[in-house]
């Protein structure tokens, strides 16, 4: 029940306890105090009431009779007249009694009691009468009867009966509410000795609960001190080697500092050199458009060469077919100078000069056949020469288109170079501007750096002095833990 | 390079034209006795001599119309300014015929008209008369070849051509008459 609760909800929790069995045990009080004056109240009006209405009964039976004496005496009306209201006053206490009592066997005595007291009445109306007829009171001893005498003297006992009756019952009701009373002392009593336990148990529990709490509670207190101690000890560690890390920091801010300004003023030079370059990569590209006009030129002078290689080849291969013709009549004139020696074998001296002259003529023939050969060989040689240079000639054409491809990839990249040119001028800007921010950065750096190492200083001398506490609070835990009655240090 | 050709043609023409006109201040000669004309053929791949004395006319590349023929050289008939004549391989006749046709036709001199043909002609040549090996009764493979004669391709077997006309008649079971053979 008292689990998970705080020490002063238990604590409140106890006292309200101890308060409410308090409250308990005097409304308890109160209410036996209140049950035991009713019963004294009831028995006291029991006594009054009863009993002297029983006792009254008895005081208005005699004043009844002494009042019908004088009546039978004097024969005066009045008597009677008070008689008859005794008698009255006797019916009503009767009537008064019936409504109060409670006891059964009074009741019945009561009836009783009214029974013989009206039997008594009847029995003294005649008399009334007969007195009311003389006037000599010597008659008197005349009208009385025995019976009458009788029923007065029942009416008396009963009364009496009654009397004792209502007393014994009196008596008995006494005797009930002393009992009641002694009842309600005891209920306290009980009362009272649970809430003496009930206070020792929570004085008890919450003794117990103070000593393992707090004792708990100031065992993690000591314990904590002890770590944090060390740990202030540590941390005093720490700002001594971070105060001399931050003085080397501040060292090698100093020369980041120095090597900032050298690379602001090398960047200066870069962007000096990046310009120049800039404007060498401009002059560069007339240049460029130069040559690839003069390559251009070459092309066309190439292709006009192969051309003319080309007609070359064509005019040889005519020369060729001109040679074949001096060669076939080269073979007609020797075949006819060779027939014409045949004829002239069989013309006798003419023949024979003649044949001379074809032999001449046989001779020119194989001549001209030798020079057309070698200018057919000329020829081949001359057509041979031109292919090889035609072949040479595509292949420097395509050499030219291939330099010509390249020189294109060589301008591109030129001019990518001039924009690479470009953008590293407006990096080097960069640089140069971020170096300035950075020198600038640093030196706010170094300005920091040096708060902080004062700062760490700072730090160094507040953790001694936490140590300091905690170790004071370490005692003082051990302390309170005597104090607590744990005993644990 | 190209000068040296030049001048070397130059000087060509100059000895040519120097020999020319000299020739027409040299006196008329005639050709020693001594000397015979030769044709150096070749007829089957292999190469002959013909003695031009013998022969009556040279032709390349005259239509010939075959002629069917149990003979395997009669290569069929030639037209000569009207005369019709049969041609006969000489390769064929010599025993080592090829399938090449032949390009030239020599008449042969004599009657009856009679012509042989052969594959190349290799030019007309002029020997002294020393120069040549005669063989009056044909060599050892016989057939129409008469002797030898040294040229400066080798030495070259004289076909004589009354001789292969001789085979060629009796390869045809035709007698010599004697007025034929006067008439040669």
């Amino acid at each position: 029940m008292m689990a998970g609760r705080t020490f002063g909800n238990k604590l409140a929790l106890a006292f309200g306890l101890t308060l409410g069995l308090t409250v308990l045990i005097a409304a308890t009080s109160v209410a036996a105090l209140g049950f035991v004056v009713h019963s004294n109240n009831l028995v006291i009006a029991s006594a009054t009431d009863d009993l002297v209405g029983a006792q009254r009964l008895s005081t208005l039976m005699e004043s009844r009779m002494s009042d019908f004496r004088a009546f039978m005496i004097n024969k005066q009306q009045n008597f009677l007249d008070q008689s008859e209201a005794s008698r009255a006053a006797f019916v009503a206490q009767i009537a008064k009694l019936r409504s109060t009592l409670v006891d059964r066997r009074s009741r019945a005595l009561l009836d009783q009691v009214s029974a013989a007291e009206a039997q008594h009445y009847a029995l003294l109306a005649p008399v009334i009468e007969k007195r009311k007829t003389f006037t000599d009171r010597n008659l008197i001893s005349t009208v009385g009867s025995p019976a009458v005498g009788t029923a007065r003297q029942a009416v008396q006992d009963g009364v009496a009966a009654l009397v004792k009756q209502v007393g014994a019952a009196v008596e008995a009701a006494r005797n009930r509410s002393a009992a009641r009373a002694v009842q309600a002392v005891v209920v306290i009593i009980g009362l009272g000795s649970a809430a003496v336990a009930c206070g020792a148990w929570t004085a008890w529990r919450l003794t117990r609960d103070l000593r393992r709490e707090v004792g708990t509670a100031v065992g993690h207190i000591q314990s904590s001190s002890a770590q944090l101690e060390s740990a202030a000890a540590q941390q005093a560690a720490g700002g001594r080697d971070q105060s001399g890390a931050m003085s080397e920091i501040t060292t090698t801010i100093s020369e980041l500092l120095i090597t900032s300004r050298q690379i602001a003023e090398s960047a200066q030079r870069v962007s000096q050199i990046a310009e120049d370059t800039a404007e060498a990569a401009r002059s560069g590209d007339a240049t460029i458009e130069q040559t690839r006009a003069s390559i251009a030129a070459i092309r066309t002078q190439v292709d006009q060469i192969v051309q003319h290689m080309l007609a070359l080849g064509e005019k040889s291969q005519q020369i060729g077919g001109v040679a074949d013709l001096v060669s076939e009549l080269a073979e007609q004139t020797n075949i006819l100078a060779i027939n014409a020696t045949i004829e002239a074998s069989g013309a006798g001296e003419w023949g024979r000069r003649f044949a001379v002259v074809a032999e001449e003529i046989r001779k020119l023939a194989d001549r001209t056949a030798g020079s057309a050969k070698e200018i057919r060989t000329l020829i081949e040689d001359v057509r041979g020469a031109v292919n090889t240079t035609v072949m040479a000639t595509e292949i420097g054409a395509k050499a030219v288109d291939a330099g010509s491809r390249q020189f294109d990839d060589a301008t591109d990249s030129f001019r990518r170079i001039g924009q690479l040119v470009a953008t590293t001028n407006d990096a080097t800007r960069e640089i140069e501007l971020s170096t300035k921010q950075q020198t600038s950065a640093v030196e706010q750096v170094n300005v920091a750096a040096s708060d902080t190492a004062r700062v760490s200083r700072e730090t160094e001398a507040s953790a001694v002095q936490t140590k300091q506490t905690a170790a004071h609070l370490s005692n003082l835990s051990g302390e309170l833990l005597e104090l607590v009655g744990t005993g644990r240090r | 390079m190209r000068a040296a050709p030049e001048v070397s043609v130059a000087r060509r023409i100059e000895l040519l034209r120097t020999d020319f006109d000299g020739s027409f201040a040299e006196p008329a000669r005639r050709h020693a006795a001594e000397h015979v004309e030769l044709l150096a053929v070749r007829a089957g791949g292999r190469p002959y001599a013909l003695r031009l004395s013998q022969t009556a006319g040279l032709h390349p590349d005259r239509p010939v119309t075959p002629l069917p023929s149990p003979l395997a050289a009669l290569l069929g008939l030639a037209g000569f300014a009207g005369t019709v004549v049969p041609v006969f391989d000489l390769a064929a006749l010599l025993g080592h015929p090829i399938a090449a046709r032949p390009r030239w036709l020599v008449v042969a001199a004599g009657t009856p008209p009679l012509a042989f043909a052969f594959h190349d002609l290799d030019g007309h040549v002029r020997v002294t008369a020393s120069a040549i090996v005669d063989e009056p009764d044909g060599g050892p493979g016989g057939g129409g070849l008469r002797g030898l004669v040294g040229l400066p391709g080798g030495a070259r077997p004289i076909v004589d051509v009354p001789a292969a006309r001789s085979v060629v008649h009796a390869l045809a079971g035709h007698q010599h008459t004697r007025e034929e053979e006067d008439r040669r």
